[in-house]
């Protein structure tokens, strides 16, 4: 197989510990699986690509990475650091508590060169009900040593609108976060997903969600208190220090393409959406028996890609780019989207500029009612 | 053939008590239907009629049958059982000389039994009482035989008992049309006269009437005159529907089957019109039909304005094969231009939509459907309206008038405090009360139609645990105290949301239409007031809240399908709305205020 386009390079560790109560993620137990053969197949799965020349960015997420066994992780990413070999932003996701100097030092000797720690928050109580299972204390050790063993680049995640908790709780983490002085930070309010055990606590009622109201002023004041410490906000849910946006990321919301690997990873490559099968076992079979490990092909037409593009692009502070978006689609995007825009421009939901067309600060609460517009023609 | 050998018979009953199924038996017996050709409910051969598993449109076939070693010749019509079509069957029963009266044997007597046999006998047909569905274990057939005795006066010995399912008892009730109802009078020798009691419209051979012979005959070749319209025609093929279309040379007198004769649109014919021979006419018509009246009307507008020419064509298209159904170009300050529709009732009027939208892809929003009124203004003059927004100025009103029904219940005695209280809720005056037997009883009211056509029925059938049925059938116009309650919407007041409601329940109901109307319009990106006015005068207001949060925290390249279905799925909920001003109001809205239930 041979791919000229794709840009970035996922990974995705189908392992975590323990489940946390709210995640939807295709990850399960660490204990049940004998995690060797699975890294093996993605390994196996990489290689199937001809990666090297054109990855600029890895990303290796899950579940969680820094759960499997030291050896296997390190191994994994010698390979990849070997077959992508311009590669300009290297990611792993850490678990705090489950990374300390030595473990951070050999991930930074073998060319990872970013971290995004999840973290969630700093209040012991909302992180046992998340069913986290670290502490604040955790976060800050992780961050210390990861300064200490050269890390530049440090991201962290927050969840907002917990239950039961308020405005000052949010408040809490938002500068307990900003004091660790870290490059990103991203912010997401917390979703009840089908399935979850936090979906369930709702439904029955033993949880209440915050109300809509707070959950607006949580998500305003994270603007507010994380641009004042000079993290500037680039999409919707992510702030960073000028310049250390986080590309991987950013190839997503251009919609250009990239190559997932791993149960349940999605790509976009050749024109064409794919899935891979979440079951570890039937992952790990299809690709032992040198079959396709994709379930799910789906091939958007050129107007069905101009739209995926305007909703992912409209993610960005700065919007659609109209030159990027013609080269790219093919289509002229204030022509191709003329009523919706200017039905929100009236509502002051949308600002053109001469080179782009962005959402303005008071649709971003309210985003997905100005993005549906753009979703089909 | 003489037409001592002919049998003319329709079958009607109450919904679902198994008409076309028997309709299917003798089919059968009589070997009408190839063995591959075989299904149940044969003769209701519309999509929607299939779906629904009811009859719509009245069918007619012709079978024969050997009895005693003469042919005979059998034309039967089956009819719909709903109210909505009644219509059909009065046609059906004018066309023939007996009826089989089918009940179920598990339900006994219901409200469209004994509006029908009525019919039946207005129309000096014969009646053969049948009791259906005797495999049933509930079937109580001798009960449902006394019953039939008591409200018809037929003996109940002489009824049959048949499974229409099974078979059983069908070759009997063959037996009985033949020697129990009468052949038609033999008229040959007279000028011809036949009675036009269908239609419908084919697009490649124009319009096909459904005839039946009274006196002379209809033959190939001849040139035909409406008496009614006066217009001539040259008859191009006649037939019989065996149940297919077949061509016959000649249709002989007392004898069922259609003409086709070049007539291109249905507006053409009259139902209930006369048939006869241009060279030498019938003296007098035949008795007509009063023609079907339109009990409901609602406004259909365009989601898109663009679309207006599209949603013309599609209703012209539906009037080809509905004459029942009528639409005139309307248009609303609110709303932009569309049509005003009428209907036989709300079964005719979802069946319209259904097809509305099948055959066509146009996003639509309907009002709420509402009976027409007469308003008396100041000056004197009365006038028709089929809306509340053409309601003049209160101040010119002098009198309003609002249709009322015959209403006939039929319940168990179990349930009669329980229906007795809803009547009074809906104004109903009782006419009597009749005990049919120890447990059943059926109520006459005098009802405001209004009051009934909506929601009535569900209720009746709630409290009555499923077994209260009723019939309506129109009687007048009467003054009423009625005034107009008119919402405004973002200050704005929306012709479309208004209501005509009796003065004694108007500030209650007023009420609850706006707590319906913030259930059922979306929250908006801004705070939408809510006012609800009674004869000029505002009596509460409701505020729709704005959205606060609305955003996909998380999005990243694995999602990007699942969210652009989300996403396309929000926007598609804006669809079947119309703008007014900047507020987006779904469909559901409009309907939502008829709705008037406690909770
Ligand atoms: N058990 C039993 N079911 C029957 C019998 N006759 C009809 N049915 C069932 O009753 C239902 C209604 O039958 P139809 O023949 O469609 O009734 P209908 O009177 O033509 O109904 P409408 O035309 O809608 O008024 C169907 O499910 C039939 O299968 C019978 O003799 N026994
Ligand atoms: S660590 Fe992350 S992937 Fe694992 S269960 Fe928790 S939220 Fe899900
Ligand atoms: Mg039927």
């Amino acid at each position: 197989m041979n791919v000229s386009s794709p840009v970035s390079l996922y990974v995705h560790i189908p392992f975590c510990s323990r489940r946390c109560r709210y995640c939807a993620f295709a990850s399960e137990p660490m204990d049940l699986h004998d995690p060797k053969p699975v890294i093996d197949a993605l390994i196996q799965e990489a290689a199937r690509y001809d990666l090297g020349s054109t990855i600029q960015t890895i990303y290796i997420g899950g579940g969680s990475p820094t759960s499997l066994p030291e050896k296997l992780l390190f191994g994994l990413i010698e390979y990849l650091a070997y077959i992508c070999y311009d590669v300009s932003e290297f990611t792993v996701e850490a678990n705090p508590g489950q990374v300390n100097e030595p473990i951070l030092k050999s991930l930074y000797s073998l060319g990872v060169n970013r971290l995004s720690i999840g973290v969630q928050s700093f209040n012991w109580k909302e992180l046992e009900l998340l069913g986290r299972q670290h502490t604040a204390v955790d976060v800050a050790k992780s961050v210390y040593a990861a300064r200490t063993v050269g890390f530049t680049n440090i991201s962290l995640d927050l969840i907002s609108a917990i239950p039961e908790s308020g405005i000052k709780d949010f408040e809490h983490s938002l500068l307990c976060a900003t004091d660790l002085d870290v490059e990103h930070i991203s912010v997401y309010s917390l979703s009840y997903e089908d399935g979850t055990s936090m979906k369930e606590m709702l439904d029955s009622g033993r949880i209440q969600a915050v109300d809509e109201e707070t959950d607006r002023a949580m998500y305003e004041m994270a603007i507010e208190v994380l641009e004042q410490a000079g993290l500037r906000q680039y999409e919707i849910s992510n702030f960073a220090v000028p310049g250390l946006e986080c590309a991987h990321n950013l190839t997503y919301w251009a919609n250009r393409s990239w190559i997932g690997v791993g149960p349940s990873a999605a790509s976009w490559y050749q024109g064409k959406r794919t899935v891979n099968v979440a079951d570890v076992r039937d992952y790990v079979r299809r690709i032992q028996e040198g079959n396709d490990p994709t379930l799910e092909v789906q091939n958007p037409t050129l107007l069905e890609r101009a739209c995926e593009t305007a909703v992912l692009n409209l993610r960005r502070r700065v919007g659609i780019d109209l030159s990027e978006f013609q080269q790219q689609t093919g289509f002229d995007a204030l022509n191709l989207f003329a009523e919706s825009i200017q039905n929100h421009v009236s509502n002051g939901f949308l600002e053109i500029t001469d080179k782009s067309v962005r959402l303005t600060c008071k649709a971003l609460p309210i985003a997905d009612q100005i993005l549906c517009d753009f979703s089909t023609l | 053939m003489g037409t001592e050998h002919i049998r003319n018979f329709s079958i009607v009953a109450h919904i679902d008590h198994g008409k076309s199924t028997l309709a299917d038996r003798l089919l059968d017996l009589t070997g009408a239907v190839d063995e591959r050709e075989k299904m149940d409910q044969l003769l209701d051969s519309m999509d929607i009629e299939r779906e629904r598993g009811i009859t719509i449109k009245a069918s007619a076939v012709t079978m024969y049958h050997e009895f005693q070693g003469i042919r005979y010749m059998l034309n039967l019509i089956d009819t719909p059982g709903h109210v909505d079509f009644h219509y059909e069957v009065s046609r059906a029963l004018a066309a023939c000389e007996g009826a089989l009266l089918v009940v179920d044997a598990s339900q006994g007597v219901e409200a469209q039994t004994v509006a029908n046999a009525y019919l039946a006998v207005e129309t000096h047909n014969e009646i053969l009482p049948v009791i259906n569905k005797v495999d049933l274990p509930a079937a109580q057939p001798d009960l449902v035989a006394e019953e039939i005795e008591h409200i018809f006066g037929i003996s109940k010995n002489h009824c049959f008992q048949i499974s229409a399912k099974s078979g059983l008892g069908v070759a009997d009730l063959l037996e009985g049309i033949i020697t129990l109802l009468p052949p038609p009078k033999d008229r040959s020798i007279e000028p011809t006269a036949a009675l036009i009691f269908d239609s419908h419209c084919d697009e490649y051979r124009g319009v096909i009437c459904y005839v039946r012979v009274f006196a002379g005959s209809l033959r190939t070749r001849t040139k035909i005159r409406l008496m009614g319209s006066g217009r001539t025609y040259m008859v191009t093929e006649l037939g019989k529907f065996m149940p297919e279309m077949t061509p016959v040379a000649e249709l002989g007198c007392g004898e069922v089957g259609y003409v086709i004769a070049n007539i291109r649109q249905l507006a053409d014919v009259t139902i209930g019109d006369t048939i006869t021979e241009d060279s030498r006419p019938a003296v007098k018509a035949l008795p007509g039909y009063q023609p079907p009246m339109q009990m409901v009307f609602s406004d259909f507008y365009p989601g898109n304005n663009t679309d207006y020419p599209k949603l013309r064509a599609a209703f012209e298209k539906l009037t080809l094969n509905d004459a029942s159904f009528s639409f005139t170009p309307q248009s609303s300050p609110a709303l932009g231009f569309g049509f005003r529709c009428g209907f036989l009732g709300l079964l005719h009027m979802e069946i319209i939509q259904e097809r509305l939208e099948r055959e066509n892809d146009i996003d639509v929003v309907q009002t709420a459907p509402t009976v027409s009124y007469e308003v008396v203004t100041t000056d004197g003059v009365a006038r028709r309206i089929d809306s509340p927004s053409e309601l003049p100025d209160r101040t010119k009103i002098e009198e309003l008038w609002e249709p009322f029904v015959r209403l006939e219940i039929l319940t168990g005695t179990d349930t009669i405090g329980g229906i007795m209280k809803l009547a009074e809720q809906r104004r109903c005056q009782m006419i009597k009360t009749d005990y049919l037997g120890p447990t059943r009883v059926m109520f006459e009211y005098k009802a405001p139609l209004a009051e009934i056509v909506y929601d009535f029925y569900d209720q009746l059938k709630g409290i009555s645990h499923g077994y209260a049925t009723m019939d309506y059938e129109f009687i007048g116009f009467e003054a009423s105290d009625l005034v107009k309650i008119d919402i405004l919407v973002n200050k704005q007041p929306v012709d479309a949301l208004s209501l005509i409601i009796h003065r004694s329940v108007a500030e209650t109901r007023g009420r609850r239409v706006l707590v319906r109307l913030r259930q059922a319009i979306p929250r908006h990106q801004f705070d939408v007031p809510l006012q609800v006015a009674v004869g000029g005068k505002i009596i509460a207001r409701e505020t729709i809240k704005a959205y606060r949060k609305d955003v996909t925290a998380k999005l990243y390249g694995g999602d990007v399908t699942r969210k652009m279905k989300v996403l396309k799925k929000q926007k598609e909920g804006k669809k079947r709305m119309k703008s007014i001003g900047q507020v987006q109001i779904p469909q559901e809205a409009f309907m939502s205020i008829l709705d008037s239930s406690d909770n």
